[in-house]
C-alpha cells in the first residue's frame, strides 16, 4: 500500500510533464526562463551537498566536503574531465576522513 | 535502436551507480532495521526510485507515523521533478517520440537529469541514450538496496573508501560543465545562496527539497531579466 502510493507520486511528476507538454511550442521567454533551471538546479544540489551533507547546515572548519570541494572544483575547471574530478574528490575526501578527526 | 547511444548512456551513469552505491546500500539496511524484508525493500526501489522519499518513509515509519503522512512528503519532495522534466521538453520536441520519453523519464533523478542535461548542449537526445543513462541508474540504485538488505549490518563504513563524497563531486564537474553564458554563473550563485538562505530560514525546506524548487524558480527568473538587459 504505502509503497505504491509512494511509487505514484514520484512517478507522476517525472512523467507527466514530458506526456502533457511535448505537443506544444512553449513561448521564447518560458523557454529562455527554462534554459535557466539546469544551472539553478545544479547550484544549488551542489550546495546543499557540500555545506549540508547530513541534512542539516553545517558551515563549521570541520565539515570535510568543504575541503574536498577544493581541489575538486579546481581539477574540473581545470581538466574539465568527470573521471578526474571524481577521481580526485572521492580520493581527497578518504585522505580526509582517514587522517583528520 | 542506437548502439553506439545506448553505449554511451551506460557508460555517463558509470559515476551515478557508484554515487548511488553507499546510498542504496544503507537504505537497504536501515530498511532491514525498521522491519522491512529484503524483497519489500527491494521493491520499493524498484518502483519508487527516489533516494530522498525513500529516506523519509523509513524515518517516518520508524517513529511509527501514517502511510498517509510518507505519501504527502513524497509527493512534496518528488515536486521538483515537474520543473526538472518540463525543461526537458524543449529538448526532447523532434528527437524522442513522446510515448518513449515519457516511459523512460521514470528514471528521471537528480543525477540522470544533471548528466543528461549536460550531454544536451552539444547532442541531441535520443531514446538509446536516456536508456542506457537512466536504466543503468536505477538498475544501480537496485542492486544496491538489494545488497545492503541482504547484507545488512555486516557492511562496514563506506565513508572510509570516500565514495560518499562521489556525487558532490558529480555535482561541482556538472556544474562547471553546464556553466557557457556569463549570466549561468549568477544564475547558478544566486541559486546556491538562496538554497542556503531558505533552509536556513525555513528548516522545513531542507527536509522536503522546496528551498531548491523556490530558488530554481527565483534563479530561472533572474536569468530572465539578466539576459534581457544585456
Amino acid at each position: 500500500m504505502m509503497i505504491i502510493g509512494v511509487s505514484l507520486v514520484s512517478i507522476l511528476p517525472r512523467i507527466l510533464p514530458i506526456a502533457l507538454f511535448s505537443r506544444y511550442e512553449f513561448p521564447k521567454p518560458l523557454k529562455l526562463w527554462l534554459s535557466y533551471v539546469a544551472p539553478a538546479v545544479l547550484g544549488g544540489l551542489t550546495a546543499l551537498s557540500i555545506l549540508a551533507p547530513e541534512g542539516d547546515i553545517d558551515i563549521r572548519i570541520n565539515n570535510l566536503y568543504i575541503w574536498a570541494f577544493i581541489p575538486t572544483l579546481v581539477i574540473a575547471m581545470k581538466t574539465k574531465s568527470l573521471f578526474y574530478s571524481l577521481l580526485v574528490g572521492i580520493v581527497a575526501m578518504a585522505l580526509l576522513y582517514n587522517f583528520t578527526s | 535502436m542506437h548502439k553506439e547511444e545506448l553505449k554511451q548512456g551506460i557508460h555517463d551513469s558509470i559515476p551515478i551507480v557508484l554515487g548511488y552505491l553507499p546510498l542504496g546500500v544503507a537504505f537497504g539496511v536501515l530498511a532491514n532495521q525498521v522491519g522491512m524484508s529484503i524483497i519489500q525493500a527491494t521493491m520499493m526501489s524498484v518502483l519508487c526510485f527516489t533516494g530522498a522519499g525513500q529516506y523519509i518513509a523509513l524515518g517516518v515509519m520508524q517513529v511509527g507515523g501514517a502511510v498517509f503522512t510518507i505519501i504527502v512528503a513524497n509527493a512534496l519532495v518528488n515536486l521538483r521533478y515537474l520543473l526538472f522534466a518540463t525543461s526537458l521538453v524543449p529538448y526532447f520536441k523532434g528527437q524522442v517520440p513522446t510515448a518513449i520519453g515519457t516511459l523512460l523519464s521514470y528514471g528521471l533523478t537528480d543525477e540522470t537529469y544533471a548528466v543528461a542535461m549536460n550531454r544536451y548542449q552539444d547532442h541531441p537526445p535520443t531514446a538509446s541514450y536516456m536508456a542506457g543513462l537512466n536504466i543503468t541508474s536505477h538498475l544501480g540504485w537496485i542492486s544496491s538496496t538489494l545488497l545492503g538488505a541482504i547484507l545488512g549490518s555486516f557492511i562496514g563504513d563506506t565513508d572510509r573508501l570516500g565514495l560518499n563524497f562521489t556525487l558532490p563531486a558529480m555535482y561541482i564537474c556538472l556544474l562547471v560543465f553546464i556553466i557557457n553564458r556569463k549570466s549561468d554563473t549568477i544564475v547558478a550563485l544566486a541559486s546556491a545562496l538562496l538554497c542556503l538562505l531558505i533552509g536556513y530560514l525555513l528548516p522545513a525546506t531542507m527536509g522536503n527539497m522546496f528551498n531548491i524548487i523556490i530558488a530554481t524558480v527565483i534563479a530561472a527568473s533572474l536569468g530572465v531579466f539578466i539576459s534581457e538587459r544585456e
